[in-house]
């Protein structure tokens, strides 16, 4: 443990200069990480290594987001090392580029099944959170189209559908990652809460979030304010905005919801899948938007569509295009490397036989190089 | 009549098989050994295989590296109505569980006990189900219209089977219904790998029985 610590902190830059300063029996080890926690450094030399972010602030930076495996990983090996590959390093690349002045980028992320769609998103969010960005992550937009225990009729818009419990926990989650900015952006409008309650012009946003999670009925209500607001003031350059949505397909598919008369909710009529749309056009400026599509818990489409075309659909495709797609494809030979020598280090595969050759051709074959498969496979290895 | 339900995978290996079918060679080491390495009888084999037709090989018999025989046993136990992905899945998330609860001790443990912990799950499995073992069983004779339980040597395969059986039926059974197997199998592994636990406890009483029965030892003929 302690070897390790100094060996990586003694080179800050680059793995092969570690190599260089330590003994033999470490080098192999030392290849495939890199002491650089900081993502707006990294570029082509650190791909395929993984570094680490600090367990503060990971509960910081992602109080929801994270895939369940991966944080069951982090509870186990107590640490979060994430790999920078190919897709994060050119999204990166991109933002660092871009002019704000200009309406906002839509990035699209899109890959088959496990080749770590969700991973690219985080490690975006990561480097936009180190930068001080304000940012808005949405962990999964599936969660809010279906298993909805209660659905309330929208007090603003009769229309309307509104999910308190949804509402809530992601109200609790956007303060716990955003403390500092929220204090400082003020509200331009006064709002009414029902007959009594209301928050005057001039307020800190801090507090209609605080609104949202005391009275849960109007927990939607305050989700809209806090996107309206967000989008109003972007562009004057006070913050950097970043809409990170993960499987934005569900916003513009079908929904399992039902009404009270059984008939069928579609996406407009859920108060926060209207607002999220709202966000979600680039009619604003001073940020970008991230998305990721997702098949794994999308509804009603088959398990083989991985394409933007096929999961948007004709009127997600409408509604998000221009956008940037981005593929992640599964690991390359050296990415497969660099994951196989963290699990060995770690001491998660066990077996004897995976130490071996065999083994370790036997897992690659196995697993086709996608990175939930390999995941899966090295569990009870 | 037609049958409303159709098995979604039809057996190919029948038991009956013409004595000329050869059974599948699995193993990769030994069609990497080159020819002169090879002895008369070997050589003889490997001709007549180029010739012979050979049987199906079983759906059990795996050329992975990380196959081992009495998982997979122990996966088959487990198995009901033929449902060998659920099982093995279950047989996977358990190894999974016991690893992580191992690691999770390795890394809080002080440096001069962590090599007292075995963080192995195959190992751990293979050790547990050593120590639910009984040396000796109990069978039913009947002599002069009595039946008494004699004490009676067991089988290896007898012993194997009845280790297992009794740790899935200790699982199965006395456990609180909403914990999922994979939970409750890695308790109650480790538990018999420290020599500890429910299942180490019947063997103790199996033990005490046959001790107790000595008398009858000798009703046993065979």
């Amino acid at each position: 443990q302690l070897d390790r610590g100094c060996a990586l902190h003694t080179a800050h830059r680059d793995g092969l200069s570690s190599v260089s300063s330590q003994d033999v029996p470490e080098r192999p080890r030392a290849v495939f990480h890199t002491s650089e926690s900081d993502p707006a450094k990294h570029t082509e030399q650190h791909e395929g290594r993984l570094y680490n972010i600090p367990l503060e602030e990971v509960n910081a930076v992602f109080p929801h987001g994270l895939p369940h495996r991966f944080q069951q990983q982090i509870q186990t090996f107590n640490e979060a090392r994430v790999m920078v590959r190919k897709p994060a390093l050119e999204l990166l690349a991109y933002l660092k580029g871009s002019n704000f002045t200009h309406p906002a980028v839509r990035y699209v992320i899109y890959g088959e099944r496990g080749t770590g769609k969700t991973m690219t998103l985080c490690h975006v969010v990561h480097y936009c959170s180190r930068q001080g960005w304000l940012v808005l992550h949405i962990p999964d937009a599936h969660l809010w189209v279906k298993n909805c225990k209660e659905l309330l009729q929208s007090s603003y818009n009769k229309d309307r559908l509104d999910q308190p419990l949804q509402a809530s926990v992601w109200l609790k989650n956007f303060k716990t990652s955003n403390e500092r900015l929220l204090q400082e952006i003020k509200t331009q409008k006064k709002y009414m809460w029902g007959k009594r309650e209301s928050t005057e012009e001039g307020r800190p946003l801090r507090e209609v979030v605080e609104q949202g999670l005391a009275r849960v009925r109007s927990a939607s209500d305050a989700v809209g304010v806090v996107l309206k607001e967000l989008k109003q003031q972007s562009h004057r350059g006070s913050f950097r905005l970043l809409v990170a949505v993960d499987s934005v397909n569900a916003l513009w598919g079908r929904t399992t919801l039902r009404k009270e008369d059984k008939s069928p909710v579609s996406p407009e009529e859920l108060t926060l899948v209207h607002n999220l749309r709202k966000m979600l056009k680039n009619d604003w400026s001073g940020g970008a938007i991230v998305t990721t599509l997702s098949q794994t818990g999308s509804l009603f489409k088959p398990s083989s569509a991985y394409t933007p075309q096929e999961l948007l659909g004709r009127e997600g495709f409408d509604a998000l295009d221009p956008f940037v797609p981005i593929p992640v494809p599964n690991y390359s030979a050296r990415e497969f490397e660099s994951c196989y020598g963290y699990y060995l280090e770690r001491k998660w595969l066990q077996h004897e036989k995976a130490h071996t050759e065999d083994g370790k051709a036997e897992l690659q074959f196995l697993s086709g190089s996608n990175p939930r498969q390999l995941d899966r496979l090295a569990g009870p290895l | 009549r037609l049958r409303a339900w159709l098995p979604r995978i039809m057996p190919v290996r029948w038991s009956r098989y013409d004595p000329s079918y050869l059974e599948p060679e699995v193993k990769k080491e030994l069609y990497q050994r080159p020819l002169e390495e090879l002895t008369e009888e070997e050589r003889e084999q490997m001709e007549l295989k180029a010739v012979r037709p050979i049987k199906a090989a079983p759906p059990t018999l795996s050329s992975s590296v990380f196959s081992d025989p009495m998982i997979s046993k122990f996966t088959n136990m487990m198995m009901k109505s033929g449902n060998k992905v659920l099982a093995r899945s279950l047989m996977s998330q358990t190894l999974e569980n016991i690893k992580r609860k191992q690691l999770e001790k390795y890394h809080k443990a002080p440096e001069n006990e962590k090599e007292t912990i075995e963080c192995n799950p195959y190992v751990i499995f293979h050790q547990a189900l050593k120590n639910c073992q009984p040396i000796i069983g109990l069978s039913n004779v009947t002599r002069g219209g009595k039946t008494y339980q004699v004490p009676v040597p067991l089988t290896d395969n007898r012993k194997r089977f009845l280790a297992m059986k009794w740790l899935i039926t200790e699982c199965r059974e006395n456990k609180h219904r909403r914990t999922m197997m994979p939970e409750k199998l890695s308790q109650e592994l480790l538990l018999a790998f420290n020599n500890e636990g429910p299942v180490i406890k019947r063997k103790h009483v199996l033990h005490k029985m046959a001790e107790a029965n000595r008398a009858y030892a000798h009703f046993r003929w065979w």
